[in-house]
């Protein structure tokens, strides 16, 4: 992101002095710097939610429907305000917009019911769209990006008759403002299901005796160590060891959300220390790059990697939106009040993953896979289920009775020993976005910096 | 129609900049086989004219002919195919390169450059005409007349048959100016035809055949040098009888004002600028300052003005009261702070004098802005000063706001000089007074100079016109080299006596 | 008879102010004639109405209306703060980093300072130790310059890169919350340090500075004896030793106001409109107002007159973006091709084009 920026300021220097220059276009710079930091989720903020929000997503949501308060609008009169951090060039907007566009239709509303804003940067300008799009006569403002939270809740604040809706945020709990709601996917579900993928595919690699059980280590190329990270790769993790027990992992991260140069290297890197398999949490295509280079399977996200690593993609994690943004313009047309924090997985659409690169894939892939998604559908597999995974040698549990979680967690301690209950981590279900934030047994992680 | 035995023939052209008309309808010829010296004051157009045949400029009007056929000269690429080389005043030659590679620069050539054969194909033509070139020497080493000798060297290398000198002699002194001639007769009469540009009336007689005289941009005739004289072209050249006589009064009661002992400066490039130097200048007199330009003259009136960091010796000011005060290595401003009435009329008035964005109102503040108490500057004194000086000066400008950069050079240096001396001087330096300037206008400068004089001020002023020089001055120090070498009664010396005291020191440094 | 046609160009002595003028009026108009082409060729909308869109944009709205002359004010104070250094013919292209250590140390007074002090004091405060901030920014090229004569546009520009990794260091402290990798609303809650909202209007507190600075600059540059030397330091150092006035001292002295200046737009950023700090804070504004100081010549009117343009036709263009379902890049093709005819139409109001016939046929007689 620094990147842009600097190019940016020697682009207008030059301009400035030749005095041929145009507008300066830091304010993309700024769009792109802070989509990176989007996707940033904490535990923090969770102990002080715990007593305020100690229901569920999914309980918050039918209770709501039955302390359901206003009239409701006319589906005609209904006028959406949607605010981006970035434009349809960068995947994980437009991840959103496809999902803005499958409630337009799900819904069937007009094209001039829904306005866009993109390129919001992190900061006022974000206050000053949402009012914008509250004075356009929008009944409910999405906002995508973690940065935007702040604003969107000052708008919210000014504006208490329009719904403010905002993706991976964390405050709107805590905030005591019946008009401002947090919402994520369970995106861990898809991450839990690509590992089996990629479980399966080590299994086939070590009865081809390409490696062996002992080598069967894996590498993940991580964007910060932040919560959503740390719970999307243990996720992922667990995943691979349900159908392969000797897996182990080695994270690293490149401190970006959006770096190609950095993720190709990091994966090169990674795979130089040994790691047969590579998965990331970074927006790009540079680790599939490097793992087709390589020739080392890999599994992605966000987006079908085929395209760049045909030989050797198995599969990406992928957000869903379309169904959550339909949930909750649907809640504003019923005058249903919104939960303050929603949460969807494989149950309701919210999360996926991309078709099976059979050409890959171990044989009897699809199977095993459809045969998982069925068991977190219906209840009977936990992807944090303290069973299958121990933490420095002990079971969560354990871990948690003794307290020697504390020094790690920190504050968020308390909120996160809430959350283990009835033998799992109820991941996302407290507070929309994620919160697993401890290093597992069998994962390393290496700060690169 | 054209006539085939003109080299040149040019029918009523004329170059306008804006309003300004450069060259109003001019129509002369250049015959073959002559040289043809086109006369006229600054300003009146000559080098636009002959930029025009080279190249630089494109006529708004008017048709050009090249032995008789009519040309569009659109570049100086045009005017070297038609066999026309400029040698401009300012030289243009690469500094690191040896005159060879600046003779050849910019030539089409194989690939592989045959510096032999090059530097044998400049021995001939030196040969043939009679200049003195190494053609391995680098630019950077080389005097200013060996540096025209490339010059023209490499016009001729060119092929040019007609050339076009601006101001050749400017630079040079009297023997380099009389090796030139001799070199320019020799072309004369293997055939070249040749246009000096010029405004020194006795080098015209010297080495024309006939003179063409441009006044305000206008064609005012030509004529056969054996039927003119200094006076008769003086007065084409300002369209009116002038007398040429400068006043001279006797200084009365000289008492020394400056005291200069044993000043030694270095210049920025650590050389030795001054070597030495010691002088007086007196009450009531106008002490003249020769030598050939970058002799010393420019560092030595910075020095005194407190401009120049002096490595040695010592500067003394007395001031009417007869007080001595020590100015060696006090800044400008120091010597401002001590209440000392020294007037500078610096060389480039418009990069070290004056402020050229700005009126002149704000040009009289370079001297007064600090006057009155508190943060903010009085704009009321300095606006009036300006007008008196407009109306005492006769300048000629649109109003009293107007840049001064925007206006002509006499104006320029009647505004600079106004200011100078509105300050009452005890010291008044000034030094190329009168460059750039018309007739009229340097002998209003005269005047003014005078009129110091009489009023007790120390004048020092640098020239380069030693037949000025002589008329005006009561002494004059001849600087070479850095060095006095010598201080001569204006009323007596003679030109040649000075102009062997400009070169002594040159002479010596080759001699070492 | 042939008659060929040559263009060439002539430089113009003392245009008319109406005529320079009116040459500026019909670039203007040129270039939305050519705006008009290019969006109905990429959306094939009315491009009146997309005109309509834009005025909508820029003051559709009472806070359109405010968000578009906030805006204005920042480039305006910024402008306004190069000014002295720019007449000095000092290249201060140091304005971004200038402002973003201004913003960093109102937001320090902020988080620091916030919930021990008055808020009267704290706007003091911010306002002295953002201006200081500032000024230390620009003071250290300024005695490069005035002591080894280095390259002040290098040194600036590279300040600003200095700049904005000190505020990624801070960020790391300020981190709110912890992981966001950006500071949030400093003070969201009780607004302790943020400039006060007056008349109801949250941003008329930097209107107001903005047009206090702008006063005193102006007449600084215009009445004072500083402001005096320093347009003689700009014109010639030569002529400035020779007025007897202090080269160094003046670089020096003027820089720190520049870039106290430069400071305060940062304080005005981050306590008066978006109460964070981050790299992008200074948001470009310190080139923009390159460009604004530039093309009004510095004139204080004229400089009301480009940035209220300039912000008017970004905040129209994101607007016209939106209607139209048009990348924002859209609205930076319209922006640039604006700013192409006004600088290109410098080039007509300094020359002018002639047409000479040459007769060809005689040439070659």
């Amino acid at each position: 992101m620094k990147k842009k920026i600097v190019s940016t300021m020697l682009i207008c220097a030059m301009g400035a002095m030749c005095l041929a220059g145009c507008r300066s276009t830091s304010d993309d710079a700024a769009a792109t710097a802070s989509t990176t930091a989007a996707d940033a989720a904490t535990t923090t903020a969770a102990a002080e939610t715990t007593d305020a929000a100690a229901t569920t997503a999914d309980t918050a949501a039918s209770e709501a429907s039955t302390e359901a308060t206003g009239t409701g609008v006319a589906k005609d009169d209904l006028k959406v305000g949607v605010i981006y951090v970035g434009d349809e060039n960068e995947g994980y907007t437009e991840a959103h917009m496809k999902g803005i566009a499958d409630m337009k239709q799900e819904l069937g509303l007009s094209d001039d019911q829904v306005i866009e804003k993109t390129n919001i940067p992190e900061s006022e300008e974000c206050y000053d769209a949402a009012v914008d799009l509250a004075n356009q006569g929008c009944q409910i403002v999405i906002a995508n990006s973690f940065g935007h939270e702040s604003y969107m809740l000052q708008a919210a604040t000014e504006y208490p008759d329009v719904q403010f809706c905002h993706a991976t945020g964390y405050q709107a709990a805590s905030s005591g403002l019946s008009n401002f709601h947090n919402f994520f996917t369970k995106i861990y579900e898809a991450r839990y299901v690509s590992g089996v993928v990629a479980g399966l595919k080590l299994n086939e690699m070590i009865d081809d005796g390409t490696i062996t059980e002992d080598t069967a280590k894996m590498g993940y190329v991580g964007a910060y160590p932040y919560a959503e990270v740390i719970s999307g790769f243990t996720s992922f993790y667990l995943g691979a060891k349900s159908v392969c027990p000797s897996v182990t992992m080695e994270v690293q991260y490149t401190n970006s959300w959006a770096d190609l140069d950095a993720e190709n290297q990091v994966a090169t890197k990674l795979i130089q220390d040994g790691c047969v398999l590579i998965s990331q949490h970074a927006d790009t295509t540079g680790a599939p790059t490097a793992c087709e280079a390589a020739g080392v399977p890999c599994v992605g996200y966000n987006v079908d990697m085929t395209s760049v690593a045909p030989n050797t993609a198995l599969t990406s994690a992928t957000n869903n939106w379309g169904p959550l943004f339909t949930e909750m313009v649907q809640d504003v047309i019923d005058g249903t009040q919104i939960p303050a924090d929603l949460s969807i997985g494989y149950a309701e659409d919210g999360v996926a993953i991309t078709p099976l690169n059979e050409k890959v894939c171990a044989e009897g892939t699809q199977d095993k896979v459809d045969e998982v998604i069925a068991a977190i559908k219906d209840g009977s597999l936990h992807v944090f289920d303290t069973s299958t995974f121990t933490v420095g040698g002990e079971s969560l549990e354990d871990a948690i009775a003794d307290g020697s979680l504390k020094d790690t967690l920190g504050d968020s301690y308390d909120a996160f020993a809430a959350n283990v209950s009835d033998g799992y981590y109820h991941e996302s279900e407290t507070q929309s976005a994620p919160s697993f934030a401890i290093i597992i047994d069998g994962i390393t992680s290496v700060q690169s910096n | 129609m054209p006539d085939s035995n003109n080299a040149i023939e040019l029918k009523g052209v004329t170059k306008r900049f804006g309003s300004v008309v450069a060259n109003d309808d001019v129509s002369l010829s250049l015959k073959k086989g002559e040289i043809l010296s086109i006369l006229g004051e600054n300003g009146s157009g000559k080098t636009t004219l002959m930029n025009m045949l080279s190249g630089i400029y494109f006529p708004d009007e008017g048709e050009i002919f090249v032995n008789g056929q009519e040309v569009t000269i659109r570049s100086p690429k045009d005017a070297y195919n038609l066999h026309i080389g400029m040698i401009h005043q300012h030289f243009k030659l690469i500094n690191v390169l040896t005159a060879a590679q600046n003779i050849i620069l910019g030539l089409p050539g194989p690939q592989r450059l045959d510096m032999k054969s090059v530097d044998e194909k400049i021995d001939e033509l030196t040969k043939k005409y009679g200049f003195e070139l190494d053609p391995e020497e680098k630019i950077y080493n080389m005097s200013v007349s060996q540096k025209q000798t490339v010059e023209i060297v490499k016009v001729l290398y060119r092929g040019a048959d007609i050339l076009i000198l601006d101001e050749p002699t400017a630079v040079l002194t009297p023997q380099e100016t009389e090796r030139l001639f001799e070199v320019l007769r020799n072309m004369k009469n293997s055939g070249k035809s040749i246009i000096i540009i010029t405004h020194k009336l006795n080098e015209v007689l010297e080495i024309s055949d006939r003179v063409a005289v441009l006044r305000k941009g206008c064609y005012v005739g030509t004529v056969e040098t054996k039927r003119a004289s200094v006076e008769s072209l003086t007065e084409m050249m300002v369209g009116q009888k002038v007398t040429l006589n400068i006043d001279r009064p006797d200084p009365v009661n000289p008492k020394p004002r400056i005291l200069v002992k044993n000043l030694t400066v270095r210049n920025r490039e650590g050389l030795l600028a001054l070597d030495n130097v010691s002088f007086d200048a007196k009450s009531g007199e106008i002490l003249g300052i020769a030598g050939i330009s970058g002799s010393g003259q420019k560092e030595l009136l910075e020095a005194i003005a407190g401009l120049q960091p002096i490595e040695d010796g010592q500067i003394l000011y007395t001031d009417p009261k007869d007080n001595i005060e020590d100015l060696t290595k006090k800044s400008a401003q120091e010597i401002y702070q001590m209440q000392i009435r020294l007037s500078f009329v610096p060389e480039d008035r418009l990069g070290m004098g004056l402020v050229g964005s700005m009126g002149m109102p704000g040009n009289m503040m370079v001297r007064s802005y600090r006057n009155g108490k508190g943060p903010m500057t009085d704009r009321k004194t300095p606006a009036d000063l300006s007008k008196r000086i407009v109306e005492r000066l006769d300048v000629v400008t649109p109003s009293i706001d107007t840049p001064v950069r925007n206006l002509s050079g006499g104006n320029v240096q009647k505004v600079l000089v106004g200011r100078e001396i509105a300050s009452s001087p005890v010291v008044l330096m000034v030094a190329y007074p009168v460059r750039g300037l018309d007739i009229n206008s340097s002998y209003q400068i005269y005047e003014l100079l005078n009129e110091q004089k009489k009023k007790g001020t120390a004048v020092l002023c640098v020239g380069e016109d030693l037949d000025v020089l002589l008329a005006l001055c009561d002494r004059i120090l001849v600087l070479a080299d850095g060095k006095v070498t010598g201080i001569v009664d204006a009323r007596t010396a003679t030109k040649e006596q000075i102009g062997q005291l400009m070169t002594a020191g040159a002479s010596k440094k080759q001699e070492a | 008879m042939k008659k060929k046609k040559v263009i060439h160009m002539v430089r113009r002595t003392g245009i008319s102010t109406a005529k320079a003028w009116s040459i500026r009026i019909i670039a203007v108009l040129l270039a939305l004639l050519v705006c008009a082409f290019v969006i109905v060729g990429i959306t094939g909308a009315n491009p009146i109405a997309v005109y309509g869109g834009i005025i909508d944009g820029a003051v559709g709205t009472s806070s359109r209306t405010w968000i578009t002359i906030r805006e204005c004010v920042f480039l305006l104070i910024v402008a306004a703060g190069l000014t002295p250094a720019f007449k000095m013919r000092f290249w201060n292209l140091g304005a971004e980093g200038q402002i973003l250590m201004g913003g960093l140390a109102t937001a320090a007074v902020m988080i620091y300072l916030g919930p021990m002090l008055q808020d009267w004091l704290l706007w003091i405060i911010i306002i002295v130790v953002s201006m200081l901030s500032g000024l230390v920014w620009g003071l250290l090229p300024a005695i490069f310059k005035a002591y080894f004569n280095t390259n002040e546009s290098l040194f600036t520009l590279m300040m600003n890169y200095v700049a904005m990794q000190i505020i990624d260091v801070a960020i790391v402290f300020w981190e709110n919350p912890k992981g966001s990798n950006s500071v949030g609303v400093i003070n969201q809650v009780g607004k302790e340090g943020w400039f006060p909202s007056m008349f109801g209007q949250q941003y008329l507190f930097n209107v107001i500075l903005t047009a206090i600075t702008m006063i005193l600059v102006f007449s600084y540059m215009r009445y004072s004896k500083h402001g005096y030397e320093l347009r003689v330091v700009g014109e010639s150092y030569n002529t400035a030793r020779y007025a007897g006035i202090n080269v160094k001292k003046v670089i020096i002295r003027t820089m720190c106001l520049s870039s106290a200046i430069a400071g305060l737009a940062g304080a005005m950023i981050v306590a008066g409109s978006s109460h964070t700090i981050s790299v992008s804070t200074g948001g470009g504004r310190g080139f923009t107002a390159i460009i604004v100081a530039w093309m009004s010549q510095f004139n204080p009117y004229a400089m009301i007159i480009v940035s209220l343009f300039l912000v008017f036709m970004q905040r129209g263009s994101i607007q016209i973006a939106t209607d139209y379902g048009l990348n924002n890049n859209a609205s930076d093709i319209i922006t640039g091709i604006i700013l192409f005819f006004l600088i290109g139409c410098e080039f007509f109001v300094n020359y002018r084009l002639e047409v000479t016939t040459i007769d060809e046929e005689e040439a070659k007689a």
